[in-house]
């Protein structure tokens, strides 16, 4: 699902490379082979990695953890600076301002929760990735480890040892002071006065004591194994680092922002036929940026012949980009851009506020919410496939206008797509229609544009026709 | 590091200073005995800033010296490893240099300064790059990072090394006179 897959993946590793061991039981606690606990901490990451903010009890209640033991681990990765958690005292009224932010996100696919109506003031804990800072942690742990086993290859911050060839006395370098002489530029001797030499290849001066050669070369190859096995085994965490690198980062913002977000985008999902003016419902917050819903899980498939599977297609293979939402007539053919970043649930809001009044009128009683919903989605998927083939006709036709030197026709191109902007909310659905049909059959040429351009022109008028076409693609 | 902290000591005050200023007589002979003096575990005293209290004095037989027990707060300079310090330059030599930062004496081997300083033997022995642009010699400031400390009970030394990033050279004296 985007761009938050590297990330989820990075976390993945990370969590395997760095927490695969960490038991969060005290030192003082007996280790039984039933309070081992070690795993957890993978256990727990990688599930949050397939949600964003989660209320600690709930998460623990998706784990069958304790809620103790998974807020002490969660306790740790704060420390760690992998999680960012939020608590605050809220009564049931608080709570379901939250589930209904889950709900929002999470499109109609529930998980095991229940409503929690409590009366009382509790304090809620929530916790969410920060990918931010999990990727410069991860880097910052490799940076040290790769470091402080270089330091140690290269003796580089280790106290330099002097010997006296005469009788073998050994110094430090902390006792410079009393060695150096006056007359000269060496280190003597206390004992016997002889000149001091430096000892070359010693190493991790830390173990003074033993100054054996055997030792210390083994110790040399130990290092060097280690750090020759860091880099096998982290490999893949450092591949991915370096994928992630130019990716945005997925932000989820505070945990009142996120609800916020959530929420309105949640409204305007499940059509709100009240607020049926769009404008005032989503629009608002839609371009901003609507949240992704348990990103990592919510996939809706739609199986559609043809025209869908192409834009599928197209879809996954462009799909490495920023997390953004993209409003419509932003989204060109070049662009890389993920399912989220085409507004999918945005567009849905949208759809959804007109379909569902529209449905509202011959289907309210016998479709569900969901059913609504889902109609929505395929909708705007095949919407979102005829879009961005017509786009990229589009260009290629303004391109070859270009080429041939017709200004003046690729202004009018242009114009088109201008036009779309302003007028947008009810063209859309009919340029959806228009284009589906124009783009199989139509090879793109210079003609097809003004074609194009045609129809969006008179588009507004044609606006009803359109549902009727939406209803028969769902049940054909 | 620098610290202000509050240190107590046992001041001896012989009896010809026992008068109206006894007290000024007791202060003054703290500073002259404490400040400069190093004592391991609190670094160096730097300076005297104030006197916290002075307890009642007792009476040594014999002796008639007075016992007083003062606590006073002081600055006090302590290196620390890993700590970056910048330090004076004081003498330097085939195995390195030895640098000043205050009180503390610094020595910086020559395997802890970075590879393409060469040590130069001369009139004025320095360690310099290959292309000459930056130089070591007696009087340079530099920048450093102690790497270890020995701490003795009246002594501190350490060694330091240059050779890590933003290490060395700060200003050269050569360059500005």
């Amino acid at each position: 699902m985007g761009s938050i897959e590297p990330f989820n993946r990075l976390v993945k590793l990370a969590a395997r490379a760095f927490y695969d061991d960490i038991t969060t039981k005290g030192e003082n606690q007996p280790k039984t082979g039933r309070s081992d606990n070690r795993g957890i901490a993978v256990v727990i990451l990688d599930a949050l990695t397939r949600r964003q903010w989660v209320r600690e009890e709930d998460l623990a209640k998706d784990l069958k953890l304790h809620t103790k033991q998974l807020r002490r681990t969660l306790r740790f990765f704060e420390e760690e600076k992998l999680v960012t958690r939020d608590h605050r005292k809220e009564t049931a009224k608080g709570a379901k301002i939250y589930n209904a932010a889950v709900a929002a996100t999470a499109d109609g696919q529930q998980t095991g929760r229940e409503g929690d109506e409590k009366l009382k003031m509790h304090t809620h804990s929530y916790c969410c990735l920060d990918y931010a800072q999990i990727y410069d942690v991860v880097r910052y742990r490799l940076h040290r480890m790769k470091k402080k086993l270089k330091d140690e290859l290269e003796s580089k911050n280790t106290v330099q040892e002097y010997i006296c060839p005469n009788c073998s006395k050994r110094y430090t370098a902390l006792d410079a002071l009393r060695l150096i002489s006056p007359y000269d530029e060496y280190f003597h001797c206390e004992s016997c006065n002889g000149v001091l030499v430096a000892e070359s290849d010693k190493l991790a001066a830390q173990e003074l004591g033993d100054g054996d050669d055997n030792a210390r070369r083994r110790r040399h190859e130990n290092l060097k194994d280690m750090l020759t096995k860091m880099e096998e085994q982290l490999k893949p965490l450092i591949d991915q680092l370096a994928r992630v690198k130019d990716l945005p980062v997925p932000e989820f913002g505070s945990l009142q922002a996120w609800e916020l977000r959530a929420n309105a985008a949640g409204r305007s999902v499940n059509g709100d036929l009240n607020a049926n003016d769009p404008s005032k419902s989503s629009q608002g917050l839609g371009f901003g940026g609507t949240p992704m819903p348990y990103v990592g899980e919510t996939k809706v498939e739609v199986a559609f012949s043809g025209i869908d599977q192409k834009g599928e297609n197209v879809k996954s293979a462009n799909s490495s980009a920023p997390m953004k939402v993209l409003p419509p007539w932003m989204i060109k053919e070049g662009m890389n851009l993920t399912k989220e970043q085409r507004g999918e649930t945005k567009v849905e809001t949208k759809g959804g506020s007109l379909t569902a009044s529209e449905l509202s009128d011959d289907k309210k009683s016998t479709t569900a919410n969901d059913d609504a919903k889902n109609i929505q989605d395929e909708y705007v998927k095949a919407y979102y496939a005829a879009l961005l083939m017509r786009q990229r006709e589009q260009e290629e036709a303004v391109k070859k206008e270009q080429e041939s030197g017709n200004a003046a026709m690729s202004n009018e191109a242009y114009n088109t797509s201008t036009e779309r902007q302003v007028g947008m909310k009810s063209k859309r659905e009919d340029d959806y229609e228009g284009d589906d049909n124009e783009w199989e059959e139509a090879p793109p040429t210079g003609g097809t544009t003004e074609h194009f351009k045609v129809k969006d022109l008179n588009v507004e008028a044609e606006a009803s026709e359109d549902d009727e076409d939406d209803i028969d693609w769902e049940e054909g | 590091m620098f610290f202000h902290i509050v240190l107590e000591r046992n001041m001896q005050l012989h009896p010809r200073h026992f008068g109206r200023d006894l007290r000024d007589k007791l202060v003054a002979k703290l500073m002259k005995d404490v400040e400069g003096t190093c004592s391991g575990r609190h670094g160096f005293i730097v300076a005297i800033t104030g006197i916290e209290s002075v307890g009642k004095g007792l009476i040594r037989d014999g002796t008639g010296f007075v016992t007083f027990p003062v606590k006073y707060q002081c600055v006090v300079f302590r290196p620390f490893k890993g700590e970056i310090l910048e330090a004076v330059v004081t003498m330097v030599n085939k195995m390195g240099f030895f640098a000043e930062a205050g009180p503390v004496q610094i020595f910086v081997s020559n395997h802890l300064i970075p590879d393409d300083m060469e040590f130069q033997s001369g009139d004025i022995p320095n360690y310099t790059t290959s292309d000459g642009s930056v130089k070591i010699q007696k009087d340079s400031e530099v920048r450093l990072k102690i790497i270890g400390t020995r701490v003795d009970a009246t002594e501190i030394f350490c060694i330091g090394t240059i050779k890590d990033d933003f290490l060395g050279v700060i200003s050269d004296p050569g360059a500005t006179s």
